[in-house]
């Protein structure tokens, strides 16, 4: 019990949460620098490769510029609306975070797992704030009186709502067959099976749309750099462009980790493996974590290997395509679990 | 178009400095929604006056100045030039600088062509193929510069001949760029047909049809891949195509997807060509005997007359007529460039489509403004 106490302490939880952003803000420098380097080997150049070793020291410079710019706010801007923008968007990607288990650590057999909260419906909550983003990049978009800006934010509006549908019920399909609502009790019941090996057309549709709800190539039309400009974000200079940018690299990160939470077993390893204490701290979160960065890898290897989706052609595939399996996907999961399986 | 905007309608700029356009020139879009309602094209934005500096200058300064007209085809914009001086002063050029000449302006169109085909992949968000065009551009360029002494603005072209014979060791370099560039050429054919997302992006978008080509005096790769076989290379032979082998690429459906499959193609017609004229060529003089046109700078005085003498860029018809009053400068230069044309075909192409396409379909053209503008 005296273990317990110690992890349920609220306020050992909120300095949990903290290290966790602060956890969150340095894996997304990594992302960037990982993602520019992949970018440069897929392409056959270098990526970064001046500052510090292996161009690393990059992204200190990309901060430090970030930082210096002059913030611009365009004259005819909603300067209200333009200044808070950037800030509920980072707030809906910790909001987010707060959520998602970093990892777990497991001693005499007891999983603790590594988050801010262990709440009983986090994976509404965390579909439910995910969505607040959307409204940051419209008030972005609509405060910057810019043409191109809000064509950027019409096509994220349609693209939302394409893609939330069969996210949101691919959602419903892991919730059923785990039985629970509660992303941590979900990474659980993965324990001898995974979810991607019992239903595999599920993880396919949520891999697909949660690819459209990071934003990520081929499904980034809302700010796609050839015919608008920079989409939402093109009047945002310094670090309010900055926080943009690194929401949604965070969001890439989460994203990811729901994958691996949902259908790719999270933490769960065979209990001979995590019996001795060292172990059990260190390697059900680094199993977790490894996983976590393949996805990740695959994510953004697609970003460089594919052209772009019209944004029709986009909304058609959600709703023509991916909505149809995803149902398929949710009478599959019935149908096994009316057979016990 | 219209400057009256109904409602739920907007008018959208892009350019002349839009990040993606290719060179500055801008189209007015209406816009309902996504969709485009009715656009136009504006041009003039570089405008050089080289018609004008070309009057200004001798005859063999102009040389250097057609090669500013565009710089992606900067050797058959000599071809042009001197080929009308050549036959206005009645000169023939020795065989051998004729096969030079051919080798090298088909080698500038296979990197005019191949860059054209990575920029447009990048204009519909396929960076990736853009690097590996480039880097496939890099050694046809060194094979270039190795011969002209420059990467883009060669001068290279002299009246009767070529200004340097090939280096030795030439046709090895070749033959080894061209081993590369063959399979870098299948691997984009097939990363073309088996790419969904880059089919969805290009076929049966921005269909041109024959006889709306025609009628605007469209040539080149948009021209062909519309189905008509017109190829001034074969239809009215200069240099020494006639004695070379090759075929004129076409396609039947006039969308993006042909233009950019006909590119490929004329690639592969384009090394063979080469290759042709690497067996070929035979030993001989880069200048007519007994005339002063090889040495550093000739007195030139041109026969009063007029001519107009067109050629094959890599973007369709080059055509330059001119009139010599019998001094050493032209008294009248006139420019018949391919890609004006093509961009009047924009506007009815882009009615009815989205914003993305816009790029997507000026991309496929592969305009050079510079040239539009000159």
């Amino acid at each position: 019990m005296q273990l317990d106490d110690i992890i349920y302490n609220p306020l050992l939880r909120g300095i949990l949460g903290l290290c966790l952003m602060g956890a969150i803000f340095l894996g997304a420098m990594g992302a960037v620098w990982f993602e520019r380097k992949l970018a440069g080997d897929i392409q056959q150049r270098l990526g970064p490769a001046r500052a510090g070793p292996y161009g690393l020291l990059q992204l200190v410079a990309d901060a430090i510029k970030l930082f210096t710019k002059e913030d611009i706010i365009p004259k005819n801007a909603d300067r209200l609306l333009f200044i808070s923008a950037p800030i509920l968007m980072m707030g809906s990607v910790f909001l987010m975070l707060v959520a998602i288990p970093f990892g777990a650590i497991i001693i005499d057999g007891v999983t603790y797992p590594i988050a801010a909260t262990d709440m009983d419906i986090s994976i509404l909550y965390i579909e439910a704030v995910s969505a607040i983003s959307v409204i940051g990049i419209f008030m972005a978009a609509y405060s910057s009186n810019n043409k191109f800006s809000l064509l950027g934010a019409f096509r994220n509006f349609a693209r939302m709502i394409g893609y939330e549908v069969p996210l949101g019920i691919c959602i419903v399909s892991v919730a059923i067959m785990a039985g629970s609502l509660n992303i941590i009790e979900i990474a659980q019941a993965q324990s001898p099976l995974w979810f991607i090996i019992k239903q595999p057309l599920g993880f396919i549709v949520f891999f697909i749309a949660i690819m459209a709800d990071m934003g990520r190539l081929p499904f980034d039309q809302n700010e796609s750099e050839e015919e608008l400009i920079a989409g939402w974000i093109t009047e945002y200079t310094g670090m309010r462009f900055g926080l943009g940018f690194f929401a949604e690299y965070i969001h890439l990160i989460l994203g990811s980790m729901l994958i691996v939470l949902l259908f790719l077993g999270g933490w769960n390893l065979p209990a001979a493996l995590t019996a001795n204490t060292i172990l059990g701290i260190i390697l059900p979160t680094a199993f977790y974590l490894g996983k976590v960065i393949l996805v990740i890898l695959t994510i953004i290897m697609i970003r460089w290997a594919v052209p772009r989706y019209r944004i029709d052609q986009v909304v058609d595939l959600s709703w023509k395509r991916l909505l149809p399996l995803a149902l398929l996907n949710l009478g599959w999961v019935i149908a096994l679990g009316l057979l016990g399986v | 178009m219209e400057e009256t905007v109904g409602p739920s309608e907007m008018i959208v700029h892009l350019g002349p400095q839009h990040p993606m356009l290719p060179g500055p020139f801008r189209v007015n879009a209406k816009l309902r929604g996504e969709t485009i309602v009715d656009s136009e094209v504006e041009i003039g934005y570089i405008h050089k006056g080289i018609e004008k500096i070309l009057e200004n200058k001798t005859y063999l300064q102009g040389i250097t100045i057609v090669d500013r007209i565009c710089y992606l085809e900067a050797l058959t914009n000599e071809e042009a030039y001197v080929g009308c001086v050549e036959k206005l002063a009645g000169i023939e050029v020795p065989e051998r600088a004729q096969y030079i000449r051919v080798i090298m302006e088909e080698l500038s169109r296979i990197q005019s062509h191949i860059l054209g085909m990575g920029e447009y992949a990048s204009f519909i968000g396929f960076v990736s193929m853009f690097m590996y065009t480039i880097r496939d551009r890099e050694d046809l360029m060194s094979v270039i510069d190795s011969v002209t002494g420059a990467r883009i603005t060669h001068s290279f072209l002299r009246f009767g001949g070529v200004k340097d014979d090939l280096p030795d060791g030439f046709k090895d370099d070749v033959k080894y760029v061209f081993g590369n560039l063959k399979k870098a050429i299948d691997q984009y054919e097939v990363l073309f047909s088996s790419d969904s997302i880059y089919k969805a992006r290009t076929v049966g978008i921005g269909t041109l049809t024959a006889d709306v080509a025609k009628d605007l005096g469209v040539s080149g790769p948009p021209l062909r891949a519309t189905g008509v076989a017109f190829d001034i290379r074969r239809d009215e032979p200069y240099l020494v195509y006639n004695d070379l082998d090759f075929k004129v690429c076409t396609q039947k459906d006039g969308d993006v997807y042909a233009r950019i499959q006909v590119r490929l193609d004329e690639m592969r017609e384009s090394m063979y060509i080469v290759e042709q004229c690497l067996d070929q060529i035979p030993s001989g003089p880069l200048f007519p005997e007994g005339t002063a046109y090889g040495k550093r700078s000739p007195v030139m005085r041109i026969p009063a007359g007029e001519v107009f003498h067109r050629v094959e860029a890599p973007r369709g018809e080059m055509g330059f007529y001119m009139i010599s009053d019998g001094s050493d400068k032209p008294y009248r230069v006139k420019i018949r460039g391919p890609v004006y044309p093509t961009l009047q075909a924009l506007p009815p192409l882009l009615k009815g489509v989205t914003v993305a396409d816009i790029v997507a379909i000026a991309g496929s053209m592969d305009t050079c403004t510079s040239e539009v503008d000159r």
